[in-house]
């Protein structure tokens, strides 16, 4: 615990003018650690890492995602410091801890992480999917153990099929706040909506691996991310003025992530969002819409909000950060029909995730016009915005006419794999151009 | 609010040492005794909101409960000296207070004096709450040195306002809109007040007694005189034209050499001198009208009869920032109320 956290940086981009009777504030918050990637490392003892292989039948078929899993494991616990808690779970329609067994956390070094491969390798697929027992074994294994750096890789090619949909979710909100969790589906036989539940409440990625021989790349780079964490449990602790609504919080880069309804009440009219975990290096932004009760008069300045980041220490929690959203009325349209770059640039990037999501699902349902008035949207906005990977994402799913007016056909054919990377991809945005 | 620092007491607010009835500093420590007053945000205003019941502001300015930004800095100011009292207001419209003023009593060989400046930023220019405050600051300070001196107050005025241009022309930073402000000051000392001014801000005689009428005392730079003064439009019309409001004069990097006017007005008897701002003015132009509303009240507790006024523009609408000072004349603390004729 003696190593030194990276410094945040706050800045607040908005436009304070708001016209007569104006009442919504919106404000984009940058958050930033100094450094480079990776460049400090926590200290080894304040970290736990759990890798969850799915091993049910499925994944026998064919032979070679099983195969590819035990080696993309492998290669997770070869990224392992030494020093950091770790177990692996093997999850049909129980959870089996493979390594180590009894349900604890083993403490890396060369011994354990051979003795962890071997285990490892020994996996064989057979069985059903519970994802839920899965995540009940590693709250228990996390639980048993001080490190407040808890990290999760999941790994699943099926639907939660031997569960109820209600024992997933209550599983899920025992997890809540406890540790993060990256999921991974390889092939196309999962569902995207059902691992997106989980990282999202879980403060994690959700992506997909087409072909089970990009598994150890990706779960080497998402251990290497995970070494790099420094600061665990950083929230956004928003102050509003009485009767103010915090309409939304999101976070906007680098993926959307409604953070409005995970509110945590800490005090009156103060209230956390949970950002997660931070190491070195890292930035992020975050787009919050305020609603005050009552509009100023003209001339009139209030807060709108105060928004600070905090994290918790033995002493009571830490202030890393702090900025002020404001509010001036002024009778000077000039000023007050400004808009923000950055909020009108956010404004667009969470617009394009859900009209993907959107037009996806109604392809899904046989809705041609909408599918196609939504996908064409999506077009436009990633041309507008300079989203060149979800444009290039899209363009695997609908024929391009014109990009600029969004004007497009839906493919007919479209590999399931292209479809669930525009999915499961919608959410990463980039940042205003230069 | 700004309290007085002086030598009634007969000894050194600093050192406890005595000094002279007429000494500008101590002769012991070399304190200032009667410095200046300025409105420079230093001194607290009030400190509750004024939006709801809370009285917890935070440290940087919000009412903690509602979020309105709370009036403090030079958003409202209050300066009471005696014999001479000023009041400065944001106003309801703007959300920076532009305007400022300096004010300072001396006792000199002829006896109390007052020096008092008024200025108000030009909103189009940059940094215009800048310029008026190094404006009053520093003609304040010279027109103080030469009240103390026993200087020859017209010809020390114009000097004043060159001293307050350079300063306002040092402010100025990269190419754009230079600082700029209006200028109004007056320095009553024995028989006489000096006023001199640039700009829209005024100066107003307001009689006591029968026998002598309020009056302006200033003609203002600005287009809409210069349009009455050629008989183009009424004053009326003139003001509420587009580019009434418009300077002809003011004090700033893009005027090297201010012509400033300057008179020497000697008052037929008791009375006040007003000093304001056009966010008083705009409100009410007529000198016996300002006149009805401070007086009485002005002699016996000027502060009080500023805040009057203040209050008036406030309620009329606060367009603009508002400030005015009225100081006695003659110069001296203010005395009790006068008996009226009829009751002895």
């Amino acid at each position: 615990m003696s190593q030194s956290q990276p410094d945040f940086t706050m800045d607040i981009y908005q436009n304070e003018y708001l016209p007569g009777g104006g009442r919504d504030v919106n404000a984009v918050v940058t958050v930033a650690t100094a450094g480079t990637a990776a460049a400090a490392p926590a200290a080894e003892t304040n970290s736990a890492e759990v890798i969850i292989i799915d091993c049910s039948g499925s994944m026998g078929a064919p032979q070679s995602k099983i195969a590819e899993a035990r080696a993309a494991t492998a290669a997770a616990v070869d990224v392992i410091r030494d020093g950091v808690a770790f177990a692996v779970i093997a999850g049909t329609k129980e959870a089996k801890a493979i390594f180590p067994e009894g349900g604890s956390l083993a403490l890396a070094d060369p011994q354990t992480r051979e003795s962890a491969k071997k285990a490892v390798a020994g996996l064989r697929p057979g069985g059903g999917t519970a994802i839920g027992q899965w995540l009940r074994l590693a709250h228990q294994m996390f639980t048993s153990h001080p490190a407040q750096l808890r990290h999760a890789i999941l790994l699943t090619d099926g639907k939660d099929q031997d569960e109820t949909s209600d024992e997933l979710g209550t599983a899920i909100n025992l997890c809540e706040g406890v540790f993060s969790c990256d999921c991974r589906g390889v092939g196309t036989d999962w569902e995207v909506a059902e691992l997106r539940r989980i990282s999202t409440a879980l403060l994690g990625t959700v992506d997909i691996v087409p072909d089970p021989a990009g598994l150890a790349t990706d779960f080497s780079a998402m251990m290497v991310a995970a070494m790099g964490k420094q600061v665990a449990d950083v929230s956004l602790r928003i102050w509003t003025p009485q009767h103010a609504s915090t309409q939304f919080v999101k976070q906007v880069t680098p993926a959307v992530e409604d953070l409005t309804g995970r509110r945590v009440q800490s005090g009156p009219q103060i209230g956390d969002y949970p950002t997660g975990a931070w190491g070195t290096g890292e930035s992020r932004d975050y787009h919050l819409c305020v609603q005050v009760a009552a509009p100023g008069a003209v001339g009139q300045e209030m807060l709108a909000a105060r928004v600070s980041l905090v994290t918790a220490s033995p002493s009571g929690p830490e202030v890393l950060g702090q900025g002020l959203v404001r509010a001036i009325w002024t009778d000077d349209e000039a000023l007050s029909t400004r808009i923000n770059k950055q909020v009108a640039h956010f404004t667009g990037q969470a617009e394009l995730a859900q009209v993907i999501q959107e037009g996806l699902e109604a392809r899904k349902q046989g809705d041609e016009d909408t599918a196609t008035a939504k996908l064409g949207r999506a077009v436009a906005l990633a041309q507008q915005s300079g989203n060149e990977d979800t444009a290039k994402l899209l363009a695997k799913v609908v024929n391009v006419v014109d990009a600029a007016t969004g004007t497009v056909q839906l493919k007919k054919k479209v590999e399931d794999a292209d479809e669930m990377a525009l999915d499961t991809r919608s959410t990463k945005t980039v940042r205003t151009k230069k | 609010m700004a309290g007085i620092a002086g030598s009634a007491s007969g000894v050194c607010f600093a050192c406890g040492e005595p000094v002279g009835a007429t000494d500008s500093f101590c002769e012991t420590c070399g304190a200032e005794l009667a410095p200046l007053s300025v409105s420079d945000g230093q001194s607290g205003g009030p400190r509750a909101c004024e939006s709801c019941p809370s009285s917890r502001i935070s440290a940087d300015g919000y009412c903690q409960a509602c979020g309105r930004k709370a009036r403090s800095g030079r958003d409202h100011q209050e300066v009471d000296l005696g014999m001479v009292a000023g009041v400065t207001d944001r106003g309801l419209r703007h959300h920076r207070n532009e305007d400022a003023m300096a004010l300072a009593t001396a006792d000199t060989a002829t006896g109390p004096a007052v020096v008092a400046v008024v200025c108000d930023g030009v909103s189009s220019s940059s940094h215009p709450d800048e310029a008026s405050l190094a404006a009053v600051r520093t003609a304040a300070r010279v027109l103080l040195a030469a009240v103390r001196k026993g200087a020859d107050l017209l010809a020390a005025s114009p000097v004043a306002v060159r001293a307050a241009a350079e300063a306002v022309a040092r402010l100025a930073g990269p190419p754009g809109d230079p600082p700029a402000a209006t200028f109004v000051s007056a320095v009553v000392a024995g028989e006489a007040a000096t006023v001199c001014w640039l700009g829209d801000s005024r100066a107003y005689w307001l009689a006591a007694g029968p026998g002598s009428a309020a009056q302006q005392l200033t003609r203002d730079d600005s287009v809409a005189e210069e349009m009455v003064a050629a008989g183009l439009l009424s004053e009326a019309d003139a003001l509420a034209s587009a580019q009434g409001h418009v300077l002809t004069r003011w004090i700033g990097a893009d005027l090297s050499d201010p012509a400033p006017h300057v008179v020497r007005f000697e008052p037929p008897g008791p009375g006040a001198l007003l000093l304001c701002s056009d966010g008083l003015w705009n409100y009410q132009p007529e000198a016996a009208k300002l006149a009805e509303l401070a007086l009485p009240a002005a002699l016996t507790d000027p502060l009080g009869a500023v805040r009057t006024l203040v209050s008036f523009a406030l309620d009329a609408g606060g367009m603009d920032n508002v400030t005015a000072v009225l100081a006695l004349f003659p110069p001296a603390p203010p005395g009790p109320l006068p008996v009226p004729a009829g009751l002895t």
